[in-house]
């Protein structure tokens, strides 16, 4: 083990992690609302669905949006049933992640491909160097010399801890996930907040899928998110639905996956099916040690009626 | 004017026997399949015919379709019990895959001459390493107070890598160039009803298994306390039962079934165990059992009809150039259309 292969590991490290924090950031929106994420899977894949679409037809620009607009619509669908219809969100979340795989499928072959599987060629997204941080010696280069992207997924977790902590919507958003009465009671709807919260996490958790696409792949493919949205649920698990103890959980995860791959470069004494086991043993130990402490959003999962009984 | 919070799984567990929704939600799905086939540029009609026949054309097509349905049955059994108790176990995956590990394991660490006696041992190591995995969940799950779904769906990612690590160390067979398992000695092969295909006996374990489970969800004691249980566990245990034994139960029996599928598909279709066997089975049983709204007799008729949905598509693929991936579309309506009907609908529901 070398100091060429720590930077290796350290980069690739870097890569895995951005389309996972993106996922994070928005399951993180979502379940401190209330509605659990399960749903992420398929929210990141059709956001690289749109991303591979929109850059195909109108460019690197419209590929963002529309993996924005497709991870959100995937958000609604989820929300429609979930909020409106007040289905179970576990269930209804891996029903989401079925349809997305066979819908951007589909979808990529008959738009991109007249019927058969396509070949899509994106240009990756370039490297942006951000002066003197990036002629720093050793680490310089690869920290600040990486797509805008990346950058992006550095800094949400900032605006969003903020969000929910000192402003006025993200108080309402958490009372949402945590007591969905009492927003009721003050006047709230908290069907209405959970509701755009799903589309908001839908439409972060969609760039995810876009980072892939244009930053990473340069192509759609079928399964392209592979359980990442998965691995970005437990993240949310171990990092205990607090944004930046997340992001460090998804550079862990992150980091697990990267040296699946490197098992022999660095002679681990274990294979790489117990190195990718580590992100969802973990996830599970946080749950299960943790247990009621674990800091769940207290009423997650549970669906609101008003005039019910 | 009341206001509540209610678990949405209590709703889910009452589902009507009988119930018309689940039909409306497959009308909706088809509905939307068909809009799709006409923005790919084929017609509906002709491209379902083409469905239609390659799923019903030829007596090794109903075959295929029984094959793959087989696995479905058994899974989605379990999952209704699960699911009437009101409990959500999404962890067919991980059950299923190692059910078909500990048969594997079983028929190739322990070789059994007499034909009957080995089957029915691997059988059991399959049921038996399903049940095993589920019961981990469910003492996670009732010891620590952590939502049952959350670990299922962590513990299948787990089982399925488990799975890769034993094809790699102990049970791989060597030089295979793929992680899978020598093949298993003849004694455990299901015997096949209509060769060449690979339609096996294995379809008649699973219709027992349904019918079995009709038995117990409508006739027995266990079944009327999973049934209060899922209607509300408050309920349930001032009328004295054990709330936390019965979701212990019902977990294990479907633990059990989805690792008796893992078997079958072992040692009737493969005659090995292959990594990755099972992707999807697990969650495409979810899909069934809500189609059959959770009653398994009605899974019968559902699972078989997701046989048939896939073999149909595939030769519509073939046919008419419209990707079969519209399974998949189907499935995930499905499920989504009965859940929102069903969440909406149970309130004039009865235990």
């Amino acid at each position: 083990m070398d100091w060429a292969h720590l930077l290796d590991l350290l980069a690739a490290t870097i890569r895995i992690a951005t389309p996972l924090a993106f996922a994070a950031m928005g399951g993180i929106l979502s379940e401190r609302a209330g509605v659990f994420a399960v749903g992420l899977e398929g929210m990141m894949l059709s956001g690289a669905c749109g991303a591979a679409v929109g850059a195909v037809l109108l460019g690197p620009a419209a590929g963002i949006l529309g993996a924005a607009l497709c991870g959100g619509a995937m958000g609604a669908v989820i929300a429609t049933v979930t909020v409106r219809h007040g289905a179970d969100n576990m269930v209804t979340g891996i029903a989401a992640n079925i349809l997305a795989i066979g819908l951007t499928n589909f979808l990529v072959r008959v738009l991109l491909g007249h019927g058969a599987s396509p070949r899509i060629h994106i240009d990756l997204l370039g490297p942006v160097r951000i002066p003197l941080l990036a002629d720093l010696p050793g680490l310089g280069p690869l920290l600040f010399d990486q797509p805008w992207l990346t950058y992006m997924a550095a800094l949400v977790p900032l605006p969003l801890t903020l969000f929910l902590s000192r402003s006025r919507w993200g108080l309402t958003l958490r009372a949402a996930g945590e007591n969905p009465l009492a927003v009721f009671a003050v006047g709230g709807d908290p069907l209405a907040i959970r509701f755009r919260a799903v589309v908001a996490c839908g439409a972060v958790a969609g760039i995810g899928g876009a980072v892939l696409v244009l930053g990473q792949v340069g192509t759609f493919t079928d399964n392209m998110t592979a359980g990442r949205g998965y691995l970005a649920l437990a993240a949310i698990i171990v990092g205990r639905w607090t944004p930046w103890p997340t992001i460090a959980a998804c550079l862990l995860f992150a980091a697990a996956d990267a040296l699946t791959l490197r098992v022999q470069v660095f002679s681990l004494p274990v294979s790489s099916y117990v190195v990718q086991m580590l992100p969802y043993a973990l996830a599970l130990a946080v749950l299960v040690g943790l247990g009621h402490s674990a800091r769940l959003p207290a009423a997650a999962g549970t669906t609101f009626r008003r005039g019910g009984g | 004017m009341t206001d509540a919070t209610q678990t949405p799984r209590a709703r889910l567990a009452l589902l009507r026997p009988g119930s018309w929704r689940p039909l409306a939600g497959l009308g909706l799905a088809f509905a939307i399949a068909a809009a799709l086939i006409a923005i790919a540029g084929a017609n509906p009609l002709t491209a379902f015919g083409a469905a239609l026949s390659g799923a019903f054309g030829s007596p090794g097509q109903v075959a295929t379709a029984l094959t793959k349905a087989t696995p479905y049955l058994l899974c989605s059994t379990g999952v209704a019990l699960c699911f009437r108790a009101g409990v959500i176990n999404i962890g067919g995956e991980g059950q299923i895959a190692l059910g078909g590990l500990a048969a594997t394991a079983a028929a190739l660490a322990w070789p059994i001459a007499d034909p009957f006696a080995a089957t029915a041992a691997a059988l059991a190591a399959g049921a038996l390493g399903g049940l095993a995995w589920a019961a981990l969940a469910a003492v996670l799950h009732l010891t620590r107070r952590v939502h049952e779904v959350l670990i299922t769906l962590l513990m299948n990612f787990i089982a399925l890598l488990m799975v890769g690590e034993t094809l790699r160390e102990g049970l791989g067979e060597v030089g295979a160039g793929f992680p899978q398992s020598p093949l298993l000695p003849r004694a455990v092969w299901l015997t096949r009803l209509m060769p060449p295909t690979s339609l096996n006996v294995g379809v008649f374990i699973a219709l027992a298994v349904a019918l079995l489970a009709a038995l117990l969800l409508w006739r027995t004691t266990f079944g009327f306390a999973i049934r209060a249980t899922g209607a509300s566990r408050r309920a349930a245990a001032y009328a004295g039962f054990s709330v936390p034994g019965v979701v212990f139960g019902v977990m294990c029996l479907g633990g059990a079934t989805a690792g008796l599928a893992g078997a079958v598909q072992v040692m009737g279709v493969q005659y090995r165990l292959i990594e990755g066997y099972s992707t999807g089975f697990g969650f495409i049983s979810v899909a069934i059992a809500l189609l059959g709204g959770l009653d398994p007799l009605l899974l019968i008729p559902a699972s078989v009809f997701f046989g048939f949905l896939e073999t149909g598509m595939a030769a519509m693929q073939r046919q008419v150039g419209v990707p079969s991936a519209l399974v998949g579309v189907i499935e995930g309506l499905v499920m989504l259309t009965v859940l929102a009907g069903t969440a909406s609908g149970a309130r004039q529901a009865r235990v």
